[in-house]
């Protein structure tokens, strides 16, 4: 078989023997290509530890270990890598939420010491952590969502003639959309004041588990009706998600939950207290967030817990200070009627100082807690500020939700930038759109807009609603009418403009320009600047009793203040915000219960 | 003293079943271990070969030398997870596991692909077509002795590699197909540097047609020799280029096309003798054929556009009740994945089929008795087989 | 009344002097006034009371330094600007049971007094040491009332959240 030419022909082969080799001669140093998943890269800086890297690494080769040093918003770990068990797969690189973990394209590493190669990129230094080539992401974040579906909210035509509720929440389909964008790092606990266990609660909206979101929602917060609509969501700007996207719309899940669960059902899970009463008596002063939630800890404790409440119905500031369309008051009555449902007595229409004294409470219960809010608005005191038609916000506010008649003239000018202003802003604009068919409300803010303190939302809406506000104008005066019939009374605004807001401490106090002056017609000016505690009730005994922190009742880590019988918390306490008084609400009901528990154990 | 050895055709006696009856101890046949150890076996497992003289009368194959278990793993793993092992279900042409489980998820989870992306997979898969026949160019040289073409073919492997390097940031296991498409499109400059590839390789191919194909050494070793019946075919599950050597011109790229080789135009290469010749012989020619295919899809693909669909959050990504078959035409045959899916995180079932399964196990054992102990090593190559793909 | 007092002054060190006395005045007044507020705004009549006493303390060493001019025209060339925050709200009676803001809004405007008053004296100073002392002075008086602004931004305009 085979010609001559088969025989011969293989013999070319050998005219490769005059070619150059083609092997390289030292392979060491040989560098990789530009993108070559090589050796880990850390921006330690930009890494926030969410531990995604962790998650998601196939063969555990990643540990997220405690760094130095931690910012905020940080676990304050950093991923450690075992090269005894990387496969260099880069998924570590791909769902990394802020970009920082990258690969360069070094490849040799030559160590005597095997635990070397268990390191954590950018805190052990290396030499390619400066190597600009090697693997990145490229383009956006491809394995979780980087935007939140749009909440569903009313027109401003739909919504400027009355109080409905504004945002619609979302649907299952958008929020299992929303729940699945969740990497579970948990910095949101962390942040959170009453360290909610939103992960937990996110997946279970991801499997559909309602009973379970409830059941989570209770074990820290009693207030998801009210913090699923008005939280000020600290828990979002922590949130993995922000860094490259939206962050998590927590606030909106939670709600999300707590609109699957009817009334009846929450009761169920929820449940009663399960212990027996313990036959003591807490005395609550304030149907506030901080104070119902501490009277549902105690309740479900076994105390027997009264709530005193100045006002005709529970609820404090969420009821006298938000407005209707934020927060609906059926909304917050069903959150309350799961924390009447443990036993709780509220004593509403009851002022504490008056109806009963404080020393009275003392007498009769085993233990007070104090948590009064910041019910009085503070006064800007230019001339004019004690005019007729010059009013408070936080006293329209009650009044409007009260019920009461109000004045609403054609003109009215809001002094402030915070989310009280824009309240009081909406909530006149509503009752102008009423009586007059259009909106007459000018704001004027110290703030510019890029330090102002209202939510973006807030005045985005306002604007919608065709409120007008004027960012950095300081009040200078109230200007009345000098003669006629409306004499004495409110005639317009004058402000100057605010040049600058920081001194040279960069502390906020603002600098005005007395050339740049504007005087704002109107026939009501409502101030908007700020609140205080009535502190009233204590009388000049206590006040001189119990020690102060700089103009707050002091109290210790348990919101247990200098005297043995009472204890404080809420926004006279800590300030305003209503999930820091649910925190507040839990420590000082925790408190309370060790003081019972132990009084009880000496009277034994 | 000097005595006639009987006469070895009369061996092994058949027995009343038909089958022969092989009593070791009588001398006259020995057990001969070829592999798990030995340059002619391709990959981690044995044949267990009984001879009689220089002739095997019988052979069983043995896997189990890589202790792996590839689709259990994946069981205990999420989605996301599974992508970086598949891979290594196949060294040579791992790329064909990332596309097949990346199509699988695609299919079952309702993902759409970008067709850049689609393009860029195609590019991917017949680069790993040219190293997996490369390597199979100088396995059949070497099992014959011809050492030198399995330097030349790792040379130009090597060359090949140091694109998929810059294209994919690996050399060997790439982990590029991610289902939902891409990881990036390709590098400045890459066309021209894989034409230089392309070149070089046609050089050495040209070699390889004079040095093995036209050799009378190579052509009395292998033609006639390993001969499959293609009456077998059907029955023994054979496709790919052992197929198409025996005359059934099987090919997944064109009976149902997949990503865009329906926007390609080639003929598929067969031959008749279904003999190690006809086997080699084809497999070189759908090496050209490979050659013409990446040239065309770097000149017809779309370039600079997304190449990755944003995906559902993989950390916790679940993927609904189904199951679903993707199959494609890898270098060595029909190879496929079978996924199914219950609704939870993590796959039910994920059956990788490997045309060495069919090959290198039940086809093996049966053409073994019969062949000459030096054909064994050869007859192996020439059905071109991967143990990782059997024991998976 | 500053104003006669320190005009008739000779030296600057009898100047630096005078303003400490003027300073423990002011200190002892803020130290009786302490316990008539009530206690949860103390704390801010404390604070007052120790800025004075800081005041004090500091004219003392610049009287004693000796390179005193040095340390006032360095103080001169960084002037602090006049933030105007509080002119509108500035009460020069103390009002009857003061709240926080009310202690405030009068100690701002003995604050403002002060720059006034020592401004008013170094503009009708020719240059020379005694100008730029009061210049000194006024800049001090100026520095207190930008503290005592920031502390009034923080308590009254909490933003009201």
């Amino acid at each position: 078989m085979g010609s001559l030419r088969d025989v011969l022909s293989p013999f070319t082969a050998w005219k490769h023997v005059i070619e150059t080799p083609v092997t390289i001669k030292n392979p060491i140093g040989r560098e990789a290509a530009d993108r070559y998943r090589g050796f880990h890269q850390n921006d330690t800086d930009k890494c926030i530890g969410c531990g995604s890297c962790e998650d998601i690494c196939q063969n555990a080769a990643i540990d997220m270990i405690p760094v130095d040093n931690p910012k905020d918003g940080d676990s304050g770990l950093r991923p450690q890598i075992d090269y005894g068990r990387c496969c260099w797969c880069a998924l570590c690189v791909d769902v990394c939420m802020t970009g920082s973990l990258t690969m360069s394209n070094e490849y040799t590493w030559v160590d005597s010491d095997p635990d070397a190669f268990r390191f954590i990129p950018g805190v052990d230094k290396m030499p390619w952590d400066d190597f600009e080539k090697g693997y990145e992401r490229q383009g956006d974040r491809m394995l979780s969502g980087l935007t939140r579906p749009e909440m569903a909210e009313l027109e401003p035509e739909a919504r400027i003639g009355n109080f409905d509720e504004i945002v619609a929440g979302y649907s299952r389909e958008q929020a299992v959309l929303e729940a699945d964008r969740c990497v579970e790092c948990g910095l949101c606990v962390a942040t959170c004041p009453a360290h909610m266990d939103i992960p937990d609660y996110i997946a279970a909206i991801r499997e559909g588990d309602y009973d379970l979101g409830t059941q989570i929602l209770y074990e820290t917060n009693p207030f998801s009706e009210v913090c699923g609509r008005v939280c000020t969501h600290k828990c979002e700007t922590v949130c993995a998600a922000q860094y490259e996207g939206e962050p998590i719309a927590i606030r909106w899940l939670k709600r999300h939950i707590i609109d699957n669960v009817s009334e009846e059902r929450r009761l169920e899970i929820v449940g009663t207290p399960q212990v027996l009463p313990t036959g003591q008596k807490v005395a609550v002063v304030g149907a506030g967030p901080a104070g119902l939630t501490a009277a549902y800890d105690l309740a479900r404790s076994g105390h027997a817990v009264t709530v005193f409440e100045a006002q005709d119905k529970p609820g404090g500031m969420m009821r006298y200070g938000i407005p209707e369309y934020r927060l609906p008051y059926d909304a917050l009555d069903r959150d309350i009627a799961v924390i009447k449902a443990q036993g709780v007595e509220i004593k509403t229409g009851t002022r504490i100082g008056t109806d009963i004294t404080l020393d009275q409470l003392k007498a009769d219960y085993d233990a007070t807690v104090l948590s009064i809010g910041l019910h009085l608005g503070r006064s800007t005191r230019v001339p004019g500020s004690d005019a007729p038609g010059v009013e408070a916000a936080i006293d329209l506010l009650r009044r409007i939700t009260a019920g009461e008649e109000v004045p609403v003239p054609k003109k009215v000018a809001v002094i402030g930038g915070g989310n009280v202003a824009m309240d009081i802003a909406r909530s006149m604009a509503r009752l102008q759109k009423q009586k007059f068919g259009e909106v007459g409300v000018t704001v004027t803010a110290l703030e510019d807009f890029d330090h102002f303190l209202a939510d973006k939302e807030e005045v985005t809406e306002s604007f919608e609603e065709g409120i007008e506000i004027l960012d950095a104008r300081g009040p200078q005066e109230i200007v009345t009418f000098k003669s006629g019939k409306r004499k004495g009374h409110v005639k317009g605004l004058r402000t100057w403009k605010v040049t600058s807001i920081f001194d040279e401490q960069g502390r906020f106090t603002p600098q005005y320009d007395e050339g740049d002056e504007m005087v704002h017609e109107v026939e009501m000016v409502v101030e908007a600047i700020g609140q205080m505690a009535d502190i009233s009730l204590l009388g000049d005994e206590l006040t001189e009793a119990l020690e102060w922190n700089r103009g707050r009742i002091a109290v210790d880590a348990d919101g247990h203040t200098s005297e043995p019988w009472l204890w404080g918390g809420g926004d006279a306490v800590h300030g305003p915000d209503v999930i820091h008084a649910v925190a507040d609400g839990h420590k000082i009901a925790a408190s309370v219960n060790v003081a019972l528990m132990a009084k009880a154990e000496a009277e034994k | 003293m000097f005595s006639f050895q009987p006469d070895r055709s009369q061996y092994p006696d058949v027995g009343p079943d038909g089958k022969f009856e092989i009593d070791l101890e009588t001398g006259k046949f020995l057990k001969l271990w070829h592999g798990p150890n030995h340059p002619g076996i391709t990959g981690n497992m044995s044949v267990e070969l009984t001879v009689n003289g220089d002739e095997v009368v019988e052979g069983y194959t043995h896997v189990g030398y890589l202790h792996r278990g590839f689709e259990k793993l994946m069981e205990r793993r999420t989605f996301i997870q599974v992508f970086p092992i598949v891979c290594r279900v196949c060294v040579p042409e791992p790329d064909f596991n990332e596309y097949c489980y990346a199509a699988a998820v695609e299919e079952l989870a309702g993902i759409e692909v970008p067709e850049e992306a689609n393009w860029i997979r195609t590019l991917i898969l017949e680069m790993g077509r040219f190293n997996s026949y490369m390597m199979a160019m100088g396995g059949i040289a070497g099992a014959l002795g011809n050492g030198v073409i399995g330097q030349w073919m790792t040379y130009v492997r090597d060359l090949m590699l140091d694109r998929f390097e810059e294209l994919t940031g690996a050399r060997i296991y790439h982990m590029f197909i991610l289902p939902g498409g891409v990881r990036a499109g390709l590098p400045e400059g890459f066309e021209a540097r894989m034409e230089e590839v392309l070149q070089t390789a046609e050089r050495y191919l040209d070699d390889v047609e004079k040095v093995l194909f036209t050799n009378a050494v190579f052509k009395k070793r292998t033609k006639g020799v390993g001969y499959i019946d293609p009456k077998l075919f059907e029955s023994y599950g054979v496709t790919g280029p052992n197929a198409r050597a025996g005359g059934v011109a099987k090919d997944v790229r064109k009976d149902s096309p997949y990503l865009v080789y329906d926007q390609l135009s080639f003929e598929v290469p067969v031959e008749q003798d279904s003999d190690i010749w006809a086997r080699s012989i084809v497999r070189y020619r759908d090496l050209r054929l490979t050659i013409d295919l990446i040239r065309q899809i770097l000149a017809k693909m779309p370039k600079g556009g997304e190449v990755m669909t944003s995906l559902p959050n993989v950390l916790h990504w679940k993927i609904p009740r189904g199951e679903t078959y993707i199959k494609g035409e890898s270098s060595r045959g029909e190879y496929g994945y079978y996924l199914v899916t219950d609704g939870s995180g993590y796959p039910r079932r994920v059956n990788v089929r490997g045309p060495s399964y069919t090959h290198a196990m039940a086809l093996l054992e049966h053409l073994i008795p019969g062949t000459n102990i030096a054909d064994v090593a050869a007859l192996m190559v020439s059905l071109h087989t991967y143990p990782p793909e059997i024991e998976r | 009344m500053k104003r006669e007092a320190l005009s008739k002054l000779t030296t600057v060190e009898e100047v630096l002097e005078l303003v400490a006395e003027f300073d423990r005045e002011a200190h002892g007044f803020y130290v009786e006034l302490i316990p008539q507020v009530s206690k949860s705004i103390r704390y801010i009549v404390e604070d007052l009371a120790l800025t004075r006493l800081e005041h004090i303390r500091k004219i003392s060493a610049l009287a004693k330094s000796d390179d005193m001019r040095d340390h006032l025209k360095d103080a001169i060339m960084r002037p602090e600007a006049d933030r105007k925050f509080s002119d509108a709200v500035q009460t020069p009676e103390l009002m009857e049971n003061p709240d926080d803001q009310g202690v405030l809004q009068f100690a701002l405007a003995r604050v403002q007094l002060a720059i006034e008053e020592y401004a008013d004296l170094a503009a009708n100073t020719p240059p020379g040491p005694f100008h730029e002392v009061f210049s000194y002075l006024a800049n001090e008086e100026s520095k207190h009332k930008s503290d005592l602004e920031a502390l009034y931004y923080e308590i009254v305009h909490s933003g009201g959240v």
